[in-house]
């Protein structure tokens, strides 16, 4: 019977009140430890931010507010050392942004596979002749709307035979939707430079 | 034909019991025993993961004086302190990162047998020591983005108390409780990148005794 109580009681836990955690947002980075950065030297990133959720075809944010995010992106890796190139065939890294306007999804860290399901992700034909993703260490993502993705991929891998490309960087920067655009606007370019702040191991 | 809910017959019944428990010259529903219903202000000291004193919490225990002094009985209650906890980054792992402000929280429920000395059995001023000893279940939680992250935790509980029933009318056994408590857990979990080690509690209790 102290048992039945008990489970009732449970429930009578009180929950904080989580409406000002809304107010910030959510930086979360993770990398490939076997991979040396300082190795890399040029990088290629698109003029555009992949949408996710908005439509039923790939869509792509190519607006004044998308070229700050890509801007900001790059000006944190050049300073870092690394030099932005516009020939996508000879760079050493590939940086993909990806923003979450609509859809909510879980990954699992030992099921990534969220990239095969979903077809209007970045497809791993635009890197080179690669067959798809791979991730050389654990993943776990909560996707949901006003969630924003960078991904560095190592496009010096090896591609023959149909290995993946790898994915050598992450980051994942979620709660940037506000009612206000000009705050959301602001919280992004904040969330990246954030993002490239706890990751100190991406430098030439 | 005439038909009775059974909702009105259970508040029949709770009526009843109430008033055979307050009835003059009668202890309670049973005899020489006690109830207390208590709401309860704690104070964690040595939890620093949910370290906000609050009054998010309950205890219900009840007893059987084996002779004038000494009751033996059971107990459970329930508390949860918060805490919140500003933008930081947390070193999740070698390779991975967080930065993130967070709620936490510290879900505690103990229960088992409890025991008491008592004096002045049948004056208004009921003063007793005792001491609870049980199991305590505990949860340590995060919450951050939409998300919370718990882990939960088993325990050994121990709990010496002092306190005082107060019964304006002895005859009637309807009265207030007042209890001093010191507590001790041994439930260890980690979160994130925190840890917890063992719950030691100081807190008051204000209820209702009969």
């Amino acid at each position: 019977m102290i048992v039945l109580l008990a489970a009732a009681i449970v429930s009578c836990q009180k929950d904080p009140s989580t409406s000002d955690l809304h107010k910030d947002y959510l930086v979360y980075t993770d990398y490939d430890g076997g991979t040396n950065f300082s190795s890399f030297g040029t990088y290629y990133i698109p003029d555009s931010i992949l949408l996710i959720g908005g439509a039923d075809k790939t869509e792509y944010w190519k607006n004044t507010q998308a070229l700050e995010i890509v801007g900001k992106v790059a000006a944190n890796l050049d300073g870092r050392g690394f030099v932005r190139t516009d020939d996508k065939e000879t760079a050493d890294l590939g940086v993909q942004i990806s923003y979450v306007r609509r859809v909510s999804y879980f990954v699992g860290y030992d099921s990534p596979y969220w990239w095969w399901y979903y077809p209007y992700y970045w497809t791993p034909g635009y890197w080179g002749d690669w067959l798809g993703w791979h991730y050389p260490y654990r993943v776990y993502y909560g996707y949901t709307a006003g969630s924003l993705l960078v991904e560095m991929l190592n496009l010096e891998a090896d591609s023959e035979s149909g290995k993946k490309l790898p994915v050598v960087w992450d980051s994942f920067i979620g709660g940037l939707l506000s009612s206000n655009a000009e705050i959301n606007q602001q919280r992004t370019v904040e969330a990246i430079d954030q993002a490239f702040a706890q990751s100190p191991y991406l430098k030439k | 034909m005439k038909t009775i809910q059974i909702p009105f017959l259970r508040t029949m019944l709770l009526a009843a019991a109430l008033v055979a428990a307050v009835r003059p010259g009668k202890a309670q529903v049973f005899p020489d025993s006690y109830i207390n219903i208590d709401w309860q202000f704690n104070v964690p000291l040595s939890n620093d993961f949910a370290d906000k004193s609050s009054g998010w919490g309950m205890n219900f225990e009840g007893g059987y004086f084996i002779t004038d002094n000494i009751t033996v009985g059971a107990f459970i209650s329930y508390h949860t302190n918060l805490a919140s906890v500003g933008r930081e980054t947390l070193r999740l792992s070698p390779t991975s990162a967080m930065t993130t402000n967070q709620k936490h929280s510290v879900f505690q429920l103990p229960f088992g047998a409890t025991a008491r000395y008592n004096w002045l059995k049948h004056s208004v001023m009921q003063p007793y020591v005792g001491l609870k000893l049980g199991a305590a279940y505990a949860e340590m939680s995060s919450y951050y983005y939409i998300v919370k992250h718990y882990e939960d935790s088993w325990g050994f509980y121990m709990s010496p108390e002092i306190g005082v029933s107060i019964f304006p009318r002895p005859d009637y056994r309807l009265g207030f409780h007042v209890a001093l408590y010191y507590s001790y857990a041994s439930n260890s979990s980690d979160l994130l990148v925190y840890s917890l080690n063992n719950l030691n509690n100081f807190g008051i209790r204000l209820g209702v005794s009969f």
